[in-house]
């Protein structure tokens, strides 16, 4: 027999095998060159010029992207060799060498290589033009997305391929060499060794990995705390919570679980129910070869559910940002840029007009954070901090509530990076002073979710109310930058970009205070362009993720119920019904499936917890949004295996 | 050996209606009364694998009785349908044609729920190999098919008492199947098939990956059983040896019976030669006299 129809016959008899390894590697380079091929389409490159966001962003997420395939592959590989060991252990005992085997199964490999390429990258060809209009329309760019073919990403993506096809070789080289004929044919049994007894040692390393995760996620509350970042290295904070929740998930699967497992049997004295025996004991022995693939799972969807909460948090916030920023459609100093108004009139604009004086005066930040010195680490709490101040009878038109007595004060727009770090508190005295003058103000309020002075005015510091009396007397003392802001909102959206046109002539022109000075749509755009790329990028490598950790379980247990069907066909021979099996298989599926994907979410829900607010003004709303897409898609491949094991379970008799 | 044959009507509790049963009586075993009921009867089963065009007859009509503390042995030449024959008689699989019929139950009504239900508590299995769950302890495995019966567990403690003493795998509670010797993993079996006390024990050469001295063992096991506890047993085997132990021995060939023996009073010698020349007479085809 040539070598090519003994491949071919082997192929043949494979498919059952190939076709979930050719649906992985599909899959990956449908991947690799959509991604590749977005980058250098002409509307997407056009519409990232012009918002002026980075295509650097892109790029360094595509190496990611190539490490998480790279990795996939050799997984997929390593799972599908398995499987195959026995075939490989009797071409050698018939004595074919081992070079000639290693041949046999490169061509194999190049032919798989070489159609799913050529299947992939048709598929990737045309999903890029979808996951281009994806990106464009999270941008809210309307440009159209033409379907382009681009050379470079083309040969951009058979480089990685070829590199692929290489690495995947030489662990395919490696396995052959390593193993002999006897392992070769044990190698389906040997992989998930068999848990007997339980030691003491178990036991404790199994309550060191609950500890630890414990350990992780406390830490990781106060990672931003005030006092956690001033005791601690932040970096060396991080990289301890990192490890710690790591390490105590490996234990929490190897371990844990194994214990907890061993308990519910052991009160059960024998009398499994149909349920503990497919369920709780097969899990159970199992765990020692599921626990690193179960806790990269795990590491990996609390991986991707974080940063794609984190960027949909600020994508999520990107209005809100711009309003921060410009609380205002138009924002007018001083009277500079006054004939704006008069050619919005011009035009019959209508619009609404909101002024504000303002001064600035010096707050002694000891009085504002309640802090010693110990405690305040790197802040200078001896420093003043400058705050602006804004008269009642102006902070009327936002708050129309809001009262004032003689020597008393409200705090407001306090809501920053420091607001989480260091909370203001209402009813107490802060000491502030303006030119030679000093007065003392008792805080009758903190308000933090509103917004009004621009932030060329208010230097993103916390705004104080006073009396207007107060106001009228710091104001002859001080002699502020800005002493009035006009904040102008229009009537009707249609207008918006007559007087977006009206306004940027002006700024042109220099006339408009700061020629830096952008309006609310300005700021918008360019938060939602950054924001939707990011979001993009993060998504597409969150489906990565996903996709890779979803096929890799679906692999797995695709492995195991091969493995168990024997125990089946007993089960079935000694009369369980199928109804009853795939009871106990549903357990299984939902330890399987769901253990790492709930502990994965708790994982990020800490993580995205204990800093979100770098990234944006919302939390939960897009912590749902994200955890619900991500468990409906994961849910896909819990079902497909479901559906995988219901076959077994049928023909098992 | 004679046959004496007569027919009897009786109204059938599932369909309502009167039916017709054989009741097969043979000369020389004491006469059985017309009012108790065979555990296992079988009516002209056959079965054909394949489909229309590698069609393949395998039973080629069969009827078949078997009684209450019977322990029926079937031999026959390998390919002879041994197994197919065993599978059908257990629910296990379904005849082409026929009925088949345990406790005065047809199975083929039942649906697949109720089927797995009624294997549970009224059958018993033993096969060749692939008998033990090797993720549970000997103990579980036994206790396995009581996993959804209403057996109390004082009950069910009493009877894995017995049967461990009986079967001599008492201190082997607690091991996996793969820390145990292949003779205590079919006696750990034969255990799980007697533990929900079935009407009839199904066995599908069970001596088969023994040596003789664990098989002799597992044997008297279970002849000790029948005898004692009066457990109806159906054994497939190619062994003479295992087979001298049963009551009665079907003879297959073809797919149908051929002839069978009975021990009657013999002695287990005896018998084992009656055997040992039925083989002869059968012929060498295939059968493997040792
Ligand atoms: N599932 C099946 N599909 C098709 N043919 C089958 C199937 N099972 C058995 N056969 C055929 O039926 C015949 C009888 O098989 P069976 O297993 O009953 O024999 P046996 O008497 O048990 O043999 P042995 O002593 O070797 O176990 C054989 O010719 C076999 O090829
Ligand atoms: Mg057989």
């Amino acid at each position: 027999m040539t070598l090519t129809s003994l491949v071919l016959r082997s192929m043949k008899k494979n498919v059952k095998h190939y076709y979930l390894y050719f649906f992985a590697l599909i899959f990956s380079v449908t991947l690799c060159f959509s991604f590749v091929t977005i980058q250098y389409n002409p509307s997407v490159i056009e519409a990232l010029e012009a918002s002026g966001t980075a295509t650097a962003g892109f790029e360094s997420i595509t190496y990611v992207l190539y490490f998480i395939l790279i990795f996939f592959i050799l997984y997929a590989n390593q799972i599908f060799m398995k499987r195959r060991s026995k075939e490989i252990g009797l071409y050698q005992l018939i004595g074919m060498t081992k070079g000639f085997v290693f041949r046999l199964l490169l061509i194999e490999n190049v032919v798989l290589f070489s159609l799913a390429a050529g299947i992939g990258m048709v598929l990737g060809f045309v999903a890029s033009r979808f996951f281009a209009m994806i990106l464009m329309k999270l941008m809210k760019n309307d440009a159209i997305v033409s379907l382009s073919f681009s050379m470079m990403a083309f040969s951009k993506s058979l480089i990685i391929f070829a590199l692929l096809l290489a690495v995947v070789m030489i662990q395919i080289f490696i396995m052959i060499r390593k193993a002999s004929l006897l392992s070769l044919f044990n190698a389906e049994k040997k992989a998930d060794e068999r848990v007997k007894k339980f030691s003491p040692f178990h036991m404790m390393m199994g309550i060191v990995g609950i500890c630890l995760i414990a350990y992780g996620y406390y830490d990781s509350t106060r990672l931003f705390s005030v006092e956690g970042a001033t005791t601690n290295n932040l970096l060396v904070n991080m990289l301890l919570i990192l490890g710690s929740s790591i390490l105590g998930t490996y234990l929490f699967f190897r371990y844990s679980v194994a214990l907890i497992m061993n308990l519910i049997r052991k009160s059960k004295k024998g009398y499994l129910k149909i349920t503990d025996v497919l369920g709780v004991t097969t899990i159970m022995h199992r765990m020692k070869g599921n626990a690193s693939s179960l806790t990269l799972i795990t590491v990996l969807t609390g991986l991707a559910v974080g940063i794609m909460t984190l960027s949909y948090i600020s994508y999520y916030s990107s209005e809100a940002d711009a309003k921060r920023l410009s609380p205002f459609d138009y924002i007018l100093f001083d009277n500079k840029g006054i004939e704006f108004l008069n050619q919005l009139e011009a035009e019959g604009i209508e619009y609404e007009k909101t002024t504000f004086h303002l001064s600035m005066v010096n707050v002694k930040m000891s009085d504002l954070f309640n802090l010693d010195e110990k405690d305040a680490g790197y802040i200078n709490i001896n420093q003043d901090a400058i705050s602006p101040v804004v008269p009642l009878s102006d902070y009327k038109a936002i708050n129309p509530e809001a009262r004032l007595n003689d020597g008393e004060t409200i705090i407001t727009s306090y809501v920053d990076i420091l607001s989480e770090l260091l909370p203001l508190e209402s009813g107490k005295k802060i000491r502030i002073h303006a030119g030679e003058k000093n007065y003392s103000l008792f805080i009758k309020d903190v308000r933090e979710d509103e917004f009004f002075l621009s932030v060329l005015a208010s230097a993103s510091s916390p705004v104080l109310i006073v009396t207007d009396e107060l106001f009228d007397e710091i104001q002859k003392n001080q002699n502020p930058e800005i002493s009035t802001q006009i904040g102008i909102n229009l009537v009707n959206e249609k207008d918006h970009e007559k007087a977006e046109t009206l306004y940027k002539n002006l700024r042109e022109r220099k006339i408009i205070e700061y020629d830096y000075q952008k309006t609310y749509k300005e700021y918008y755009d360019g938060n939602i362009a950054l924001n939707g790329m990011t979001i993009f990028v993060t998504g597409f490598l969150g489906m990565a993720f996903l996709l890779t950790t979803g096929s890799i379980l679906y692999f797995k247990q695709m492995g195991e119920a091969e493995d168990e069907r024997e125990s089946y066909t007993i089960l079935r021979k000694i009369g369980f019904s199928n109804g009853e099996l795939m009871r106990g298989i549903y357990v299984k599926q939902l330890f399987n499936f769901g253990m790492p994907l709930m502990i994965g979410l708790l994982h990020s829900y800490f993580a995205v917890k204990s800093g979100w607010w770098l990234f944006g003004s919302e939390m939960v709303t897009p912590m749902i949004i994200i955890i619900l897409f991500y468990v409906s898609m994961y849910m896909v491949f819990g079902i497909l295996s479901v559906f995988y094991y219901k076959k077994i379970v049928k023909e098992a008799l | 050996m004679t046959k004496m044959s007569f027919t009897i009507f009786y109204l059938s509790r599932e369909s309502n209606d009167w039916k017709k049963r054989n009741v097969y009586n043979v000369g020389n075993e004491s006469i059985q009364g017309v009012d108790e009921m065979a555990v296992l009867v079988a009516r002209k089963i056959r079965k054909t694998y394949g489909k229309r065009t590698l069609k393949q007859e395998v039973i080629k009509g069969i009827d078949l009785e078997v009684h209450e503390g019977e322990f029926v042995g079937i031999m026959g030449p390998s390919g002879s349908g041994k197994t197919t024959l065993l599978n059908v008689l257990c629910s296990i699989d379904f005849p082409t044609e026929g009925i088949v019929e345990i406790n005065g139950k047809p199975l083929k009504k039942m649906k697949e729920r109720d089927l797995a239900k009624f294997r549970r508590e009224h059958l018993g299995f033993i096969f060749q190999e692939y008998n033990l769950l090797d993720t549970l302890t000997v103990k579980e495995n036994i206790l396995l098919p009581l996993s959804i019966s209403k057996v109390p567990k004082k009950v069910a403690e009493k009877r894995l008492a017995m049967l461990v003493e009986y079967l001599g795998i008492a201190d082997i509670l607690n091991k996996y199947p793969n820390e145990i010797s292949g003779g205590q993993k079919q006696r750990t079996s034969a255990a799980r098939a007697l533990i929900a006390e079935p009407s009839i024990v199904f066995a599908d050469e069970p001596t088969g990956a023994l040596d003789s001295k664990a098989a002799t063992a597992l044997l008297a096991n279970l002849e000790n059983i029948n005898k004692e506890r009066g457990a109806t047993i159906m054994m497939v085997t190619h062994d003479p040896v295992a087979a001298s132990f049963c009551s009665r021995v079907l003879f297959l060939k073809d797919g149908q019976i051929y002839t069978e023996l009975y021990k009657g009073d013999k002695t287990r010698q005896a018998f084992f030669q009656d055997i040992l020349n039925t083989q002869k007479v059968l012929g060498g085809d295939g059968y493997d006299i040792n």
